[in-house]
């Protein structure tokens, strides 16, 4: 089986690089890192990717404004978005931003692997069959 | 003055006595006057009406009494040595302030002004005037009481003002402690799962350390949820568990403090609607105020019980409103018992005041329990807290309980 294309999008070098490896290891996944968000598009259109991991709070453009832009995008705005955080929880952002933004859930930091592969699991299907369950 | 004046006055005077007009004119003075014949055992020979209304002895049990027939012991030595020291200096003498006791009146406040006198018979006198300035003294003492009452809440707004820039400072840091958290588990679970099977320990290692990144979130998260504002989010949640991640927030604090906590709360307990990060911050300032109050115990305890009932409460204070709790309600009660100094009787019922503390600058805010009691009432709840009669203090929190579902 194919390995699935995911591209990660976060300023946190280490924390990416870690993040590559653990998904890398375990041989369904293909891993693009961009660590500047201004350069999430055009990685985005260069991979290909099917999720997207997105984290919120970068430097330069916010996670909010890449998803927006993404959006726009006709050959990027059906890629799944998966927003990770450092705020504090998923409370932080009101459900209505998360909606509007096209992502499909926000995973706090720090991430729970088992639950990250598990949500990267259930959601490289379509995005409206995802969207109808919650 | 006018000769037409002159007249009228002197046909007053002719009218009248000048002795007659005399008493009539000290009667009527705006002020208490009285005269003691220091050459007849002080005895008393003026007495006028507003000395009558001050003291609240009437003339004619007055006159021709002492200060010793008419005055406590105490209050009857003093005037006499006063008296004593007039008649010997021959000065006139000011006294600011002397209580007096005015029997119905109670205690009151006088200032009183002594001059001695002779008569041309050389009966020597001592005439006194005072004035009741009980009230202008009420009114000082307040003032100096609000005054100081003002200070003491100024620091404590300077304090409270800290602790909410504490609350802004925390969420910031908790984006920046969460990422190397993080980046921490990301490591831990790589290492997880490639680990040299030879090697027994590496698997307890690696769990202890994601305890311990799992550890150090929720208390970040606890920080900031503390210091955040937020509506009420109601679950149907097990107390149980709540208590527990209340206990993890202050463990450090209780460790410390080598506080034993004994928790008692039955398996069968039905669940609560209530929001867990508030209910949490209730439980943590509870449990802070009980490490605080038991600081100088011996054996420092903090048990937490939970018993279900049924409420019994006034049919009046039920009926008050619809959603809180009524006499006959399911609930379930919490208590927070400690064996430390306790509050005094005074201060129990100032206790959820916003900005009232009984701890010193910099260890209390004054608005843990005032956040407490806001909090409970959000949830329909009650809150009580009273001494044991066997020392330290009992907190009683009643929560209705969840009405119960299929799932349940």
């Amino acid at each position: 089986m194919a390995k699935r294309r995911i591209l990660v999008v976060d300023d946190e070098v280490g924390f990416t690089r870690l993040l590559k490896m653990n998904l890398e290891k375990t041989g369904a996944y293909e891993v693009m890192v961009e660590n500047r968000s201004s350069k999430a598009v055009t990685a985005a259109k260069l991979f290909h990717p099917e999720a997207i991991l997105l984290d919120i709070v970068m430097p330069e453009i916010d996670g909010g404004d890449v998803a927006a832009r993404m959006q726009e995008d006709p050959r990027l705005k059906d890629i799944p978005i998966i927003m990770l955080t450092a705020l504090v929880d998923s409370n932080e952002l009101s459900p209505g931003a998360v909606a509007q933004s096209g992502a499909l859930c926000v995973l706090a930091k720090p991430i729970n692997l088992e639950l990250l592969l598990q949500v990267l699991e259930n959601n490289l299907g379509t995005k409206e069959e995802v969207v109808s369950e919650d | 003055m006018n000769e037409g004046d002159a007249i009228e006055i002197a046909g007053l005077v002719a009218g009248r006595s000048p002795d007659g007009l005399m008493t009539e004119v000290i009667d009527n003075l705006p002020v208490a006057v009285f005269c003691k014949n220091a050459s007849d055992n002080f005895r008393f020979v003026i007495w006028n009406k507003l000395q009558e209304q001050i003291t609240g002895v009437p003339r004619s049990e007055a006159l021709g009494k002492t200060d010793y027939d008419l005055f406590p012991l105490d209050a009857a030595n003093q005037f006499r040595s006063i008296d004593q020291h007039v008649l010997e200096t021959q000065r006139v003498m000011d006294i600011p302030e002397e209580q007096v006791d005015a029997h119905e009146h109670g205690k009151i406040w006088v200032h009183t002004v002594k001059t001695p006198f002779q008569d041309p018979g050389g009966d020597r006198f001592l005439l006194g005037i005072s004035e009741d300035i009980s009230e202008r003294k009420h009114l000082n003492q307040r003032l100096t009481d609000t005054h100081a009452q003002l200070v003491e809440t100024q620091l404590q707004l300077i304090q409270a003002e800290k602790m909410e820039s504490v609350g802004r400072l925390a969420a910031g840091v908790a984006h920046e402690v969460k990422n190397p958290l993080a980046l921490l588990l990301m490591g831990v679970e790589y290492l997880d799962s490639g680990i040299d099977p030879e090697d027994e320990n590496l698997p307890v290692i690696l769990e202890e350390m994601r305890e311990a990144i799992n550890r150090a979130d929720k208390i970040i998260r606890g920080l900031v949820d503390f210091s955040s504002q937020r509506q009420l989010s109601l679950d149907n949640l097990d107390l149980r568990s709540v208590i527990g991640n209340a206990l993890m927030l202050v463990r450090h604090e209780m460790t410390r403090n080598s506080i034993e906590v004994e928790t008692d709360i039955p398996d069968d307990l039905p669940g609560v609607m209530i929001d867990q990060a508030k209910f949490e911050q209730v439980l943590v300032n509870l449990m802070i105020n009980a490490t605080h109050a038991m600081k100088d115990a011996k054996r420092p305890k903090l048990l937490i019980r939970g018993t279900q009932a049924v409420a019994e409460v006034s049919p009046d204070e039920g009926s008050r409103t619809a959603v809180h709790i009524r006499g006959g309600d399911p609930i379930v009660y919490m208590d927070l018992i400690d064996n430390g100094c306790g509050i005094e009787d005074e201060k129990l019922a100032k206790v959820f005041d916003p900005f009232f503390t009984t701890k010193p600058t910099g260890v209390g805010t004054g608005l843990g329990l005032s956040v407490v009691r806001k909090i409970i009432e959000l949830h329909k709840g009650r809150i009580e807290i009273c001494n044991q009669s066997e020392g330290g203090v009992r907190v009683r929190i009643w929560l209705r309980t969840a009405p119960k579902t299929d799932a349940h």
